[in-house]
């Protein structure tokens, strides 16, 4: 029988039990569905939840020790010596030095060429660590330059990518401030700061003056509320301040494969260490939880497609029965076994596609309803997603595959069973 | 056309066999119209599954349109089904949701090889033809259920041409007909035998008896 025909005739006996076939298409149907509504949930959770925290895979972030025996057993300060030692640990692809600035900045003006009512008497502390600049170089916005060009020049400085959101969520609507445009639109703004100025009393310095502080680019690496500044201008703030040399705060290992950074970790514990797993390790959580949540769910939604392949089985058995004596006059006009078991399991796989389909489409509206619940039910908090779902082409062709391949393996049986009809015993 | 030589059929009753066929010989020529009467439950209709090969448990030979019926495996036996022989039956045996067009279309469906039609088109329009052929002009869309017994009769032989087989084989075709389609659907039989088709007919008609080139009477479970 050939496939043209094969399908023409499945069509035409699904039309003529089409309230079965209705009920066995929405089993399938609700398989899928589930199947696409909390698999692209759980996906997009987990992209809202990596837009909160962006840890770095890659990233192993090596702070002192809290209790070190100094250079008894390795470890204690991070000076030179110890970031050429954690730069040489295999796997390891860069080493960047982070030093806290200890000097404060604060901003009591809005940046340059921003049109914005700044609150009188209003003033933000600015916490700034210095960095090795290829820590950062990749997210410089065009044109900007990293580096310390000395006294009086603007200081280049890189924010979390996050801050703006978070300014833009919470700040600005609490002080009525103009809010901010996303991404690198921002880069080049020069912030007027006065630097040894602290807001927390007895902190300020013998010596405030002016200075400006350049966005120079937006990144994950840069802890949330801190910039990032050249290494060499902290260094130089900290020489003409009169601080002492402490050491690097951290240093940041860029691991060459994700896979690698468990072995550097111990490697940098077993050098007397510590390893700070701050952001990464909340990212790495929530992530575990969006995944076994999503797992669950998946599991469940495959659990439930399993169910709809023993209701198509059950359905198409019972169909199978009521046809014995049509499956009779189809063998006797010359159908094979074959094609008798070929027509049940095309029958149960248009279903299937059929239900795969509208499986999706109904996750997909479920998801429009939910996104729109949660749009007006829920505060507008920072990262808030536009929407609590991601639908990936794969996850589309998942679905109608499993709702396919469910409905066919419950026909299985009941076609067995229809090739087994005797016509001559029927028929008689 | 149809040649059968020692013919046995038994069923399994129980813990003993019991003979329906036994011995059967019949040979009937292209253009002829047999008919095969005798009392219910003598295996008349048993007989006719067998010539058209949807009983293949007997011992004797067996040869339709050419084909030597024990030697041929399942598929093959399909295909001689689909091609070779077309079954008319007492109860139509129309698939009762889809519709005149649609139920003469059926064997053409599962056809192989030289038999298969290039397109469904195609062969939509050979079905029509066929329901033309036995004056369905215009209720090829209709359902069974809203035709008359004779025209579902109709329906049911235009289904059996479709293929251009050898071989008719009809059971009490008009045993649920009155008078006037049963005489209609006769009048059909003699011009397909006129047509050099071998047509074979189990009935208790009289009606039929009487155009028939030969009548065979099947009587424990011989031809006489």
């Amino acid at each position: 029988m050939r496939a043209r025909s094969l399908m023409h005739l499945a069509g035409l006996e699904l039309r003529s039990g089409w309230k079965g076939a209705a009920l066995n298409a929405a089993a399938a149907c609700i398989g899928a569905a589930a199947l696409v509504f909390f698999v692209a949930l759980g996906l997009g959770v987990g992209q809202a939840a990596r837009r909160m925290f962006p840890g770095e895979a890659r990233l192993v972030e090596v702070v002192p020790s809290a209790i070190s025996l100094g250079s008894v057993l390795g470890g204690g300060r991070l000076d030179e010596e110890a970031v050429a030692r954690l730069g040489a640990i295999p796997g390891v692809a860069g080493a960047y030095r982070k030093l806290t600035l200890r000097v404060p900045i604060a901003a009591n003006r809005p940046p340059q060429g921003v049109e914005m009512k700044w609150p009188e008497s209003i003033t933000i502390q600015i916490p700034a660590v210095g960095v090795d600049p290829g820590l950062v170089a990749a997210d410089l916005g065009r044109g900007s330059w990293f580096e310390d060009r000395g006294e009086g020049q603007p200081i280049p400085a890189v924010a979390s990518r996050r801050i703006l959101e978070i300014y833009n969520k919470t700040i600005a609507p609490a002080w009525n401030l103009r809010r901010l445009p996303a991404g690198l639109e921002l880069v080049g703004l020069q912030f007027p700061v006065r630097v040894g100025y602290s807001i927390v009393p007895q902190k300020t310095e013998d010596r405030v003056v002016e200075g400006r502080v350049l966005l120079a680019g937006l990144s994950d690496r840069v802890p949330l509320y801190m910039v990032a500044v050249p290494l060499e201008a902290v260094r130089r703030l900290h020489r003409e301040y009169g601080k002492p040399d402490q050491g690097y705060t951290s240093v940041a290992l860029l691991a060459g494969r994700p896979d690698d950074v468990p072995r550097i970790s111990a490697e940098v514990r077993r050098m007397g260490f510590a390893v700070e797993e701050g952001e990464r390790a909340v990212s790495e959580r929530v992530g575990m939880v969006v995944s076994v949540t999503t797992g669950a769910l998946a599991f469940l939604s495959l659990v439930m497609s399993a169910l709809a392949a023993l209701a198509i089985a059950q359905s198409l058995s019972a169909s199978v029965r009521g046809r014995v004596k049509e499956i009779a006059i189809l063998q006797a006009v010359g159908a094979t076994a074959g094609d008798v078991r070929a027509l049940i399991l095309a029958e149960a796989g248009i279903l299937g596609l059929a239900g795969g389909l509208a499986g999706v489409a109904l996750a997909r509206l479920g998801a429009l309803a939910a996104d729109s619940a949660a749009a007006r039910m829920l505060p507008d908090f920072p990262f808030r997603p536009e929407t609590y779902f991601a639908f990936p082409a794969w996850l589309h062709a998942t679905a109608v595959g499993v709702a396919l391949i469910s409905a066919v393996a419950g026909a299985i049986a009941p076609a067995a069973a229809a090739a087994r009809v005797d016509p001559a015993r029927t028929i008689a | 056309m149809i040649s059968l030589r020692g013919v046995v059929k038994k069923f399994r009753d129980l813990d003993r066999d019991q003979v329906v066929l036994d011995g059967v010989d019949l040979q009937a020529a292209a253009g002829e119209l047999v008919a095969v009467v005798g009392a219910s439950g003598s295996g008349k209709s048993t007989l006719l599954y067998i010539v058209g090969g949807l009983d293949a448990d007997f011992e004797g030979e067996a040869v339709v349109a050419g084909r030597s019926l024990p030697a041929l495996g399942p598929r093959e036996r399909a295909a001689f089904r689909n091609a070779e022989v077309g079954f008319v039956f007492q109860s139509f045996n129309l698939l009762p949701a889809l519709t005149a067009l649609e139920n003469a279309m059926l064997p053409g469906l599962f056809a192989r090889g030289a038999g298969a039609r290039p397109t469904l088109g195609a062969l939509r329009a050979d079905a029509r033809s066929a329901l033309e052929r036995v004056g369905l002009s215009g209720k090829e869309q209709r359902l069974p259920a809203r035709l008359s017994g004779g025209e579902r009769q109709r329906v049911a032989i235009a289904r059996a041409l479709l293929s251009r087989p050898k071989v008719l084989l009809a059971d009490e075709p008009t045993g649920n007909l009155d008078t006037v389609s049963g005489a209609g659907v006769i009048d059909l039989f003699v011009e397909m035998a006129r047509s050099g088709m071998t047509v074979l007919v189990v009935t208790h008609e009289e009606r039929v008896s009487t155009v028939a080139n030969r009548v065979l009477h099947l009587d424990g479970g011989r031809l006489r």
